[in-house]
């Protein structure tokens, strides 16, 4: 949400960054836009589903605004800009939001857009089973939808939240032809749910493509798109390719023009052609970080947790890893996110001394003959367990790295468990583990804090709670004061810094590579994953 | 003449039966369910859980939930997928092909390479089927991951004289065939030119090279069909491997097929989905292993009297 270094336009065009030595301008060189042509991309994760309500995975996110719209989009600083309606209030009690919608907008099926279409799309939410997960969550205020006129309406809530806006820039938020939500093929999507974008979905073969073409009708771009109107490109076909080295060979072989999702291990060689363009961009919500589970020991004693953070030493592990294109965390969020609280960086880490102090004096003082540390006979362990289908960026490596880093440096014997996800649910389930990892990829941080702040909350799996730190939550949720916002999100973070609750390593990041007659490949604004193909075009 | 077509359709209908179950109690007895995959990145309470439980009928008594899957299979409803949300006949009809032209092309690629290198090395110079034997055997131990990416780097990124992915022409085909064919094909090659080379120590080779016929016409004509005896045996069992072999294939060439699908669907515990799978790949091998007796009578005489 922080992309200071560039304008609405800019952002949306071209490639904002809020890290500046990473972020290169792969429209640099190029001349204006070309109007047409067939362009194809590579992308690591096919969709489950196609349906912007059932959306579920980050990295699909790219896909959704080819075809859909939402209400409001992010801009990028943390606030809300006009799509499909052109303005909206909230009352004065924080009740209801009335939305004003853009006219002369039409579904890709002919169908028109207006607040009846709206209150269909916020109705089947709503159907039992449909999708649970939104209705309880981002839709747990909602109490109903109001068609005040065609052109109006009216959302009331059970109870104030700030969140529904966010809600409605979401993709479960986007907007799906009324005659679509009728459809027999609803939940899993394709050509025969349609929404309102640029392009449109007309053809899916699964495992291999997704094709979209042009919506020569379309003309209600958000005024952050960087252009107005149809979009450049004729054509686009998203091509799955799940193994990163096969994306990259088949970029520079000349195979496809864009791919998303260039490993580390792989920048370098991107980065130095010169036939290639390549960016990056930090996602938004949490880090990729590592929580320390309190509800037993050894990490219900904080000194073992700090002990823990200080005997890494993050930066050379990140190093180790990711040949330095990591960008390190300091706290739960990610340093994108414009509620971060920088004043938590460097307050900890590296410090073996200390760390081997803290230990000794935790009672942790034998070592036992492999080395590690122990007290009373048992051994200093902790389990982590990767769930093997979710892990990626290398975290097995990485976690491998830190088990190497904590049993040099202090002791600890960190055991690394990869396995399926059924093991790794049950792991969870079970409490078996004392150290659990986790990144979010929400747009709204306060979403993501919602989700592991409050006791009982579902990854509040460490089991560290403060009343204080819920009443925060809560009331950053009532409140649409930014500044008191933020403040209630920075006191959580310079707690949960102080409590030890977990060790970030890093800020979770998307890259997209391109050929040089390509321009336009850019990053959603606040979200930080690709933006869609509208922006995009191809020179001769 | 009936009662063995009849025992024969039997004995398949238990086949697929006991396949079915047994995919049925694995996925049930393994841990994690459907609706961790199909929470994903979303929210997760109890409550959303429960929900999806009770959409997927998933709430029911596992006895209940196995005997009503029996009950629609026997009515040809395979049901919808858990997790893709589309009937599971869409789902495998739009995969099967894909997968057939792989699996039949890389059979016929990895027949010729097993055959023609086993008939040009079989009693030749110690060296060179010492060399030959040693590349098959660092073929066949490969991990078949690494040879698709060998086999894309030279053929598809530097050389440019394949595409990279999907399933379009038939161009496309040759690179996924050939990394699928490699292991097999030279797999059967050592059992063929381990049986080449005991049939033509027997006295029926010396008899006949003795009266004339060319080494050639031996191998082809006389000593080919012990030899493949034992390889078509090997290559009844060799079903399964293909199909695990596809899955990866598939992967790294991004091509569309039941390998894939079939993984996710374990992955994801979506039953309905992996018990048709299942069920097919239980039919295609009776179908293939009474196609192996059939082969038995064609290449051994011996065998079509009893």
């Amino acid at each position: 949400m922080r992309r200071y270094l560039a304008s609405l336009a800019v952002a949306a065009l071209l490639l904002g960054g809020c890290n500046g030595a990473a972020a290169e301008d792969p429209a640099a060189g190029n001349s204006a836009p070309v109007q047409g042509g067939k362009l194809t991309w590579a992308i690591e994760t096919e969709p489950i589903t196609f349906n912007p309500h059932q959306y579920a995975q980050a990295k699909a996110r790219l896909l959704v605004w080819n075809s859909f719209e939402a209400l409001l989009t992010h801009d990028d600083k943390g606030g809300y800009l006009p799509w499909l309606a052109t303005a909206w209030e909230a009352s004065a009690d924080g009740l209801t939001y009335t939305f004003k919608l853009r006219e002369g907008v039409t579904f890709h099926d002919g169908e028109k857009f207006d607040a009846a279409a709206v209150k269909a799309n916020l109705d089947q939410l709503l159907v039992a089973g449909y999708n649970p997960g939104v209705a309880s969550t981002q839709l747990k205020n909602f109490k109903d939808a109001e068609v005040v006129d065609p052109k109006t309406i009216a959302v009331h809530l059970k109870q104030p939240d700030v969140l529904i806006l966010d809600f409605f820039a979401s993709p479960q938020g986007a907007q799906v032809s009324p005659k679509s939500l009728k459809s027999p093929d609803l939940k899993a999507g394709g050509p025969s749910v349609v929404g309102t974008g640029p392009f449109i979905l007309d053809r899916y073969t699964k495992g291999q493509e997704v094709h979209y073409k042009r919506n020569p009708a379309y003309a209600w771009a958000p005024s952050n798109a960087g252009h107005q109107g149809p979009a450049y490109l004729d054509e686009i076909t998203y091509r799955f390719l799940k193994e990163s080295s096969v994306r990259v060979g088949a970029l520079t072989s000349g195979q496809v023009d864009v791919i998303e999702g260039v490993p580390a291990t792989e920048q370098e060689l991107v980065r130095s052609d010169p036939n290639l363009t390549f960016a990056k961009q930090l996602n938004s919500g949490t880090a990729y970080n590592l929580y320390f589970n309190q509800t037993h020991a050894p990490f219900d004693d904080i000194r073992v947790r700090k002990a823990f953070r200080d005997a890494v030493d993050v930066d050379a592990v990140l190093q180790g890893v990711y040949r330095g294109t990591a960008t390190r965390a300091w706290s739960i969020l990610s340093p994108s996110s414009p509620f971060y609280e920088a004043s938590v960086e460097k307050t900890y880490g590296n410090n073996p001394a200390e760390a081997n102090k803290l230990l000794d004096e935790a009672g942790w003082s034998a070592k036992d003959s492999e080395g590690f540390r122990s007290r009373d006979g048992k051994r200093l362990t902790a389990r982590i367990v990767l769930s093997a289908p979710f892990v990626r960026d290398k975290r097995d490596i990485l976690a491998q790295a830190v088990q190497a880093a904590v049993k040099q440096t202090a002791g600890i014997d960190l055991q690394v468990k990869v396995v399926d996800q059924g093991t790794a649910a049950d792991a969870l389930a079970k409490g078996e583990f004392e150290v659990f990892d986790n990144s979010r990829a929400d747009t709204e941080a306060g979403a993501a804090l919602g989700l592991i702040v409050p006791k009982g909350a579902p990854i509040n799996r460490h089991g560290f709670s403060d009343p204080e730190l819920e009443k925060l939550i809560v009331e950053a949720q009532a409140t649409s004061d930014p500044a008191r916002r933020k403040a209630a999100y920075s006191t959580i973070q310079k707690v949960y810094t102080d409590q030890a609750v977990l060790l970030p390593l890093y800020a979770p990041a998307d890259q997209v590579a391109a050929q040089k007659k390509v321009g336009g490949v850019g990053f959603e604004p606040t979200a930080g994953v690709p933006g869609s193909a509208y922006t995009v075009w191809i020179g001769k | 003449m009936l009662k063995p077509i009849l025992r024969r359709l039997g004995s398949g209908a238990v086949v697929l039966w006991a396949a079915a179950s047994a995919a049925y109690l694995a996925l049930r007895l393994a841990p994690g369910d459907t609706v961790d995959t199909l929470v994903g990145d979303g929210p997760d309470t109890p409550q959303i859980r429960a929900q999806i439980a009770r959409d997927l009928g998933l709430d029911r008594p596992a006895v209940v939930q196995y005997v009503d899957y029996l009950w629609r299979l026997l009515h040809g409803d395979f049901g919808r997928s858990y997790v893709l949300q589309r009937p599971v006949v869409d789902i495998i009809g739009s995969q099967v092909w894909p997968t057939v032209k792989l699996t039949l092309l890389a059979t016929a690629f990895s027949a010729v390479i097993a055959v023609g290198l086993a008939i040009v090395t079989a009693g030749r110079a110690r060296w060179l089927r010492g060399l030959v034997s040693g590349i098959e055997l660092s073929i066949v131990s490969a991990p078949g991951f690494l040879i698709g990416i060998l086999l894309l780097s030279v053929f598809s990124f530097q050389l440019g004289w394949f595409p990279v992915s999907g399933d379009r022409d038939a161009s496309a085909l040759v690179l996924p065939a050939v990394a699928l064919a490699l292991p097999i094909g030279g797999l059967l090659s050592q059992v063929i030119r381990e049986g080449l080379e005991r049939a033509l120590d027997e006295p029926f080779a010396v008899t006949a090279r003795a009266r004339g016929l060319t080494r050639s016409a031996l191998l082809w004509r006389h000593a080919l069909r012990h030899a493949l005896l034992p390889a078509v045996t090997l290559a009844g069992t060799l079903i399964g491997f293909l199909l695990s072999a596809a899955v990866i294939v598939e992967r790294v060439f991004g091509r569309p097929g039941l390998g894939e699908v079939a993984t996710e669907a374990v992955n994801n515990k979506d039953i309905p989905v992996v018990l048709a799978v299942v069920m097919l790949a239980a039919a295609i091998y009776v179908v293939l292993s009474t196609l192996a007796d059939l082969a038995y009578l064609l290449i051994d005489p011996r065998l079509r009297k009893g």
